[in-house]
C-alpha cells in the first residue's frame, strides 16, 4: 500500500462519522420507500401459510408468484425506489462540497462549516454530476455496443468461450475507464473546493489533464476498487452460505457490505482530494474555507504558500 | 421409357421394404405414406437438392380428387404468414419488431411435381392459405389429381425440389458447419376428420403429419457426423470428398437429420421392455460436460415412460446437441431424434439439459406415437408431455428441486409451470387453434403449463394412480393415431371410471379460473356476553371461517382446520355457491385455517390466500421487504457514480 492510500485511508478512519452519516440516510430513504412495500407485503403472507416457502427455503416460484400479483409487482414498486434513489443521490451532491472541504483540510469541521461548504458547491456539484453523464453515458453506450459484439461472436465464433471472454474483457476495460472517469470528475470536484473554481468547464479541462499526469493516484483507484471487488465478493459468499431461515444475519452481512462500499467511495475522494492538496496551483494558491465577514482564516492555512516541488503521485 | 424403368423400381423398392418390414413382424401403424428422399446437401449455400417420391396409400375410405402439401421452409420469407406472426410477437429466434435479415431465408422449391403414370403436373400447383387468406404465404400447396384416387388404392408423386435452408431460426437451419434439417421436404396433408387437414406454418404452431416409412439418402461432406430418424442403413465413401449415409425409419410421421463436422458421438444402450434401445448422442466438444447429464437423464425418463405408460418400440433414439448460436434448433423433438440444449458454462444446480431432454423424449409418446394434431391441439402434446415431465422430473430429481437446485433458492416443475400459468389463466382456452392465442405467453403458460396443472389437480381428485391408469389406457388406444380432444377425454373417463366432462368443460374448453380463498376467520366465545374469564380447555369458542370462491372454477373445496388444543378437524364442501360458512363449537380456538391442505390444487392461482392464521408471522414480509430495501439502497449507491 503506497503512503497516499495510507494517508487517504487514515482520512476515512478519522472521519468515519461521514461513512456512518451516508449510510444512514442511505439507509434511511430506502427503508422509508419500502414501507408501501412493507405494507402491501403483510396484508398477503403475514396471515398466509404458503409464507413458510420464502422462509424455510427459498422457492423461486413463490417469489415470482407473488410478484406476479398487481399490487407487488415490481412495476408498481420501483417509482418509490427510484425516488429514494434520486434524493440519496441528491444528497450526495448536497454534502459533496462539505466531505471534500473536510478531506483537504483533515480536521473535523463544525457543523455550520460544513454546511456552508456544501451549499457554496452544491451548484457546482450538481453541474458536475450533470456533465458527468456524457463520458458514463459513452461508456454505457460502449459497453452495449461490447456486448452486441460479443453476443455475435458468441453465436458465430467456433468456439464456445470467446463471446463469453470478450463481454468480461470487455466489461473490465469499462469498469477501469469508469474508474479514470471518475478519477477525472473527483480531481475537478476537489480543485473546485480547493479554489473555490467557479468555472466547472475549465477545471474539468484542467483535471483531465492532471489526471493523466496521475499515474499513481488512478493505480490506487484501480487498487480500491479491486478492494471493493473482494470486499463485496467475500459479504456476497458470506451471505451465500448462510441457511435461509438466518434473515438477520443475511441483511446485517449485506448491511456491512452496503457501508463498505460507501467507506471505499468515500476513500477514493479522499485519495484524490488529499492529491490535490498537495498539489501545487498556478492560479488560485491553495485550500481555503470560505471567508466570511470578521472571520479569520482556518489555523495552519495561509492564503499563500510556496509552491510544492511535484505533485506527490504524478510520476 | 427410362423413365418406365426407373418407376418400376422404385414400386418394386417400396413393395420390398414393406414386405420386410411387414416379415418383422406386422407394422405398428397404418402406414399411410411411404417416402423414398434422395439428395445431395450444399454445404457451402446451405442447400439440398433432392428427389422424394411419395407413395400415398388412400385409406380414408372416400375418393381423393386432390392433394394438399405443406412447403414449410417457405415460411421463412418476410412476406409469409410465419415471419408476419413472428415479427410481430418476437418469437421463434426472431427478435421483435427486428428488420429481416437476408440470412434467415429459406425456401422449398419445387423444381418439378409428377404423378407417376400421369405426367408432370408442376404447373397445376396452386399456393393456398386456409388459415388468414395471405396470398403472399407460400407454405401450402394443392394439387388435383387427373384421376380421383380410390379408396385403398396408392398414388406416387415424384417431386424434385431445392431446399434452402435458413440460418437457425424456428427449430430448423444451419449455424456455421452445423445443420439441423427439420421440415425440409414437401409434406403431404394428413385426411382428418373427413375433410384435408394442411395448415400454414404459423409462428407459434409445431406439425402433424400421417404414418408411414422414409427411406432417404443423404450425400453429403465426408467425415461429418449425421444423425437422423430411424436407423443408419448405409454409409459409402464416395472417394470426391462426399460421403452417402441412408436411413430407415417406419411407423413414424417425420424425418429429420441433423449433420455438422465437429460433434463427437456417444453411443450407449438401455434394456427397456421392449427389448435393447441404442442411444446415440451427436455433442458439441464444448458441451461433453453436459453429455453425462443428457445420459442419465434420457435413461431415468425411458424407464419411467417404459414403467408408467408403455414401451418404447423403435430400436433407437438419437440426440442431438446443437452448437451455441443455434439454442433456436435445441430442445425439439421428431421421431426418434430429440435435440437437446445446453452451454459450456451450464452450472450443474440449473437442470436445464435434464428437462430439455426429458421433455423431448416425451413427445416420443405424445407427438411421435400418439400423434395429434399439433396446429389445432397443442395441449395434448406439450401440455400432457408437460405432466409427465413434471412426474418424471420429480420422480429423478425431487418434487421441489425439479428444475434448480442451488443455495440461493429451489424450483420445482410444478411451481415452474404455475408461474407460466398464472399471468395467461383467463385468456385462452386450451380448445384454441394455436395461431389464435393471444401471444406466446398464452400459448406457452396455457397449452404446456395449465394442462400440466390441469392433470395435477386432477391427480388430487381422483388419485394420481387413476390418472396414471387412464393416461396409459389413453397411450394403448390411440397410439399410431390420430385422437381428437373428445377421444382424450372419453378414453380418460372410462378408463378411469368416472364421467369427469365436468372437469374437462371447464379446463378444456373454457378459460374458467379456480382462485379459492379464506375470506374471513374468527374464534369468539360462545358466552361472549359472560364476565367470567376464559379458561383454556373449559370456555367453548365459536370459530367460524368463510370461504369464498373467487374464481369461476367449479371444484368441491377441502378445508382443514386446526385449533389450539392440537385438534384437526377436515371438511368438505361442493363449491356449488359463491361462498360457504364453516362453524365449530370447541373448548379450543382456531389457529389456522387451509383451502386445499394437500396442496393438490395446482389451478389454483392465487396460493396466497388458501389459509389463515390467527397469528400473524412477519418473518417472509421481512425477508421480502428487506431485499427490497437493500436493492434500493445499492440501485442509489449505483446512480451515485455521478457524485
Amino acid at each position: 500500500m503506497n503512503g497516499s492510500v495510507r494517508s487517504s485511508a487514515g482520512l476515512i478512519w478519522r472521519h468515519q462519522r461521514l461513512v456512518w452519516w451516508i449510510f444512514a440516510v442511505n439507509l434511511g430513504v430506502a427503508w422509508v420507500s419500502s414501507l408501501s412495500v412493507r405494507a402491501t407485503l403483510r396484508t398477503v403472507l403475514d396471515l398466509s401459510l404458503e409464507s413458510a416457502k420464502l422462509v424455510k427455503g427459498f422457492d423461486f416460484s413463490t417469489l415470482v408468484l407473488l410478484t406476479e400479483r398487481p399490487d407487488v409487482s415490481p412495476r408498481a414498486l420501483a417509482p418509490d425506489a427510484i425516488v429514494a434513489a434520486l434524493l440519496f443521490v441528491i444528497f450526495l451532491l448536497f454534502i459533496d462540497g462539505g466531505v471534500i472541504a473536510v478531506f483537504l483540510d483533515d480536521r473535523k469541521l463544525s457543523r455550520s462549516e460544513f454546511f456552508e461548504n456544501s451549499g457554496l458547491y452544491f451548484w457546482r456539484m450538481v453541474r458536475m454530476a450533470i456533465y458527468s453523464i456524457v463520458p458514463f453515458g459513452l461508456l454505457i453506450a460502449a459497453d452495449g455496443s461490447a456486448a452486441k459484439l460479443a453476443g455475435k461472436l458468441a453465436s458465430n465464433v467456433p468456439q464456445d468461450w470467446v463471446g463469453f471472454a470478450v463481454n468480461v474483457g470487455s466489461k473490465l476495460i469499462i469498469v477501469v475507464l469508469a474508474l479514470f472517469v471518475r478519477l477525472w470528475f473527483d480531481l475537478a470536484q476537489a480543485l473546485v473546493v480547493r479554489d473555490n473554481e467557479r468555472k466547472v468547464l475549465g477545471t474539468l479541462r484542467r483535471s483531465l489533464t492532471l489526471a493523466f499526469r496521475s499515474g499513481k493516484l488512478f493505480a490506487s483507484y484501480i487498487g480500491i476498487g479491486l478492494f471493493a471487488a473482494a470486499t463485496f465478493g467475500i459479504g456476497a459468499g458470506i451471505w451465500f452460505f448462510l441457511p435461509h431461515s438466518a434473515t438477520s444475519a443475511s441483511f446485517l452481512i449485506l448491511e456491512i457490505v452496503t457501508v463498505t462500499q460507501i467507506a471505499l467511495r468515500l476513500w477514493l475522494k479522499a485519495a484524490s482530494a488529499r492529491w490535490i492538496a498537495l498539489l501545487p496551483d498556478e492560479v488560485a494558491p491553495t485550500f481555503s474555507l470560505p471567508v466570511r465577514e470578521n472571520q479569520t482564516l482556518v489555523e495552519g492555512l495561509t492564503d499563500v504558500q510556496p509552491p510544492l516541488p511535484d505533485p506527490p503521485m504524478s510520476e | 421409357m427410362k423413365n418406365r424403368c426407373w418407376q418400376i423400381c422404385v414400386i418394386a423398392i417400396v413393395a420390398l421394404l414393406t414386405v420386410a418390414g411387414t416379415a418383422q413382424g406386422s407394422p405398428l401403424s397404418e402406414r399411410i405414406v411411404a417416402y423414398q428422399i434422395e439428395g445431395a446437401y450444399n454445404a457451402k449455400t446451405h442447400t439440398l437438392d433432392a428427389t422424394e417420391v411419395l407413395t400415398y396409400t388412400n385409406r380414408t375410405g372416400t375418393t381423393l380428387s386432390k392433394f394438399p402439401f405443406h412447403l414449410y421452409l417457405n415460411a421463412f420469407q418476410p412476406k409469409s404468414t410465419f415471419m408476419t406472426e413472428a415479427q410481430q410477437t418476437g418469437i421463434n429466434g426472431m427478435e421483435q419488431d427486428s428488420e429481416w435479415r437476408d440470412k434467415h431465408f429459406g425456401s422449398n422449391e419445387v423444381k418439378s411435381l409428377e404423378i407417376v403414370g400421369s405426367g408432370d403436373v408442376t404447373k397445376q400447383m396452386k399456393f393456398v392459405s386456409p388459415d388468414d387468406g395471405n396470398a403472399d404465404d407460400r407454405t401450402v400447396f394443392e394439387i388435383a389429381l387427373p384421376k380421383p384416387l380410390p379408396p385403398n388404392q396408392s398414388v406416387q408423386f415424384r417431386i424434385h425440389f431445392v431446399a434452402q435452408f435458413p440460418e437457425v431460426v424456428a427449430r430448423t437451419g444451419y449455424k456455421r458447419d452445423f445443420l439441423m434439417a427439420g421440415q425440409w421436404f414437401p409434406k403431404v396433408g394428413v385426411w382428418w376428420n373427413g375433410a384435408w387437414n394442411c395448415h400454414q406454418f404459423h409462428a407459434m404452431t409445431e406439425f402433424f403429419a400421417d404414418f408411414g416409412t422414409y427411406d432417404v439418402k443423404l450425400t453429403l461432406p465426408a467425415k461429418w457426423n449425421v444423425g437422423a430418424s430411424g436407423e443408419m442403413t448405409g454409409a459409402k465413401d464416395n472417394g470426391n470428398g462426399t460421403q452417402t449415409v441412408s436411413f430407415h425409419a417406419e411407423d413414424v410421421h417425420d424425418f429429420a437429420w441433423s449433420a455438422d463436422p465437429a460433434t463427437k458421438v456417444v453411443e450407449d444402450s438401455i434394456k427397456l421392455s421392449s427389448g435393447t434401445v441404442k442411444i446415440r448422442m451427436l455433442m458439441q466438444p464444448g458441451h461433453m460436460g453436459s453429455s453425462a447429464r443428457y445420459m442419465d437423464a434420457l435413461k431415468g425418463t425411458m424407464r419411467k415412460f417404459d414403467e408408467w405408460i408403455g414401451p418404447y418400440p423403435y430400436p433407437q433414439i438419437t440426440v442431438v446437441d446443437p452448437p451455441h448460436g443455434a439454442v433456436a434448433a435445441g430442445g425439439m423433438e421428431y421421431p426418434t431424434l430429440i435435440t437437446a440444449d445446453t452451454s459450456w458454462l451450464m452450472p450443474k444446480s440449473v437442470l436445464i439439459p435434464e428437462v430439455v431432454v426429458e421433455h423431448e423424449f416425451g413427445h416420443q409418446y405424445w407427438y411421435g406415437m400418439v400423434a395429434t394434431n399439433e396446429f389445432e391441439n397443442a395441449w395434448m402434446d406439450e401440455g400432457i408431455n408437460s405432466y409427465m415431465e413434471a412426474k418424471v422430473m420429480d420422480a429423478l430429481y425431487g418434487k421441489s428441486t425439479s428444475y434448480v437446485n442451488s443455495r440461493l433458492g429451489t424450483l420445482g416443475e410444478r411451481g415452474m409451470f404455475l408461474t407460466e400459468y398464472v399471468p395467461s389463466s383467463d385468456r385462452d382456452p386450451l380448445s384454441r387453434p394455436g395461431w389464435l392465442f393471444l401471444d406466446e405467453g398464452s400459448y406457452g403458460g396455457n397449452n404446456y403449463g395449465k394442462t400440466a396443472l390441469v392433470m395435477l389437480t386432477l391427480e388430487n381428485l381422483v388419485g394420481e394412480k387413476t390418472v396414471m391408469r387412464g393416461l396409459r389406457a389413453y397411450f394403448d388406444r390411440y397410439k399410431f393415431k390420430h385422437p381428437r380432444p373428445q377421444d382424450f377425454t372419453a378414453s380418460m373417463n372410462e378408463a378411469m371410471g368416472q364421467n369427469l366432462d365436468w372437469y374437462w368443460k371447464q379446463a378444456i374448453y373454457g378459460t374458467e379460473v379456480l382462485d379459492d380463498r379464506i375470506l374471513t376467520a374468527s374464534s369468539e366465545r360462545v358466552d361472549w356476553y359472560s364476565k367470567a374469564d376464559e379458561k383454556k380447555g373449559v370456555t367453548v369458542y365459536r370459530s367460524e371461517v368463510i370461504v369464498h370462491r373467487r374464481g369461476t372454477f367449479d371444484l368441491p373445496i377441502l378445508l382443514e382446520a386446526k385449533f389450539d388444543d392440537g385438534s384437526t378437524v377436515r371438511e368438505r364442501w361442493d363449491g356449488k355457491d359463491r361462498w360457504h360458512r364453516f362453524g365449530w363449537d370447541r373448548k379450543a380456538k382456531l389457529v389456522s385455517a387451509e383451502i386445499d391442505p394437500d396442496h393438490g390444487y395446482w389451478l389454483d392461482r392465487d396460493r396466497f390466500n388458501n389459509s389463515w392464521t390467527a397469528k400473524a408471522d412477519g418473518k417472509a414480509t421481512g425477508k421480502v421487504a428487506g431485499y427490497w430495501t437493500l436493492l434500493t439502497q445499492w440501485l442509489a449507491l449505483v446512480l451515485s457514480c455521478l457524485t
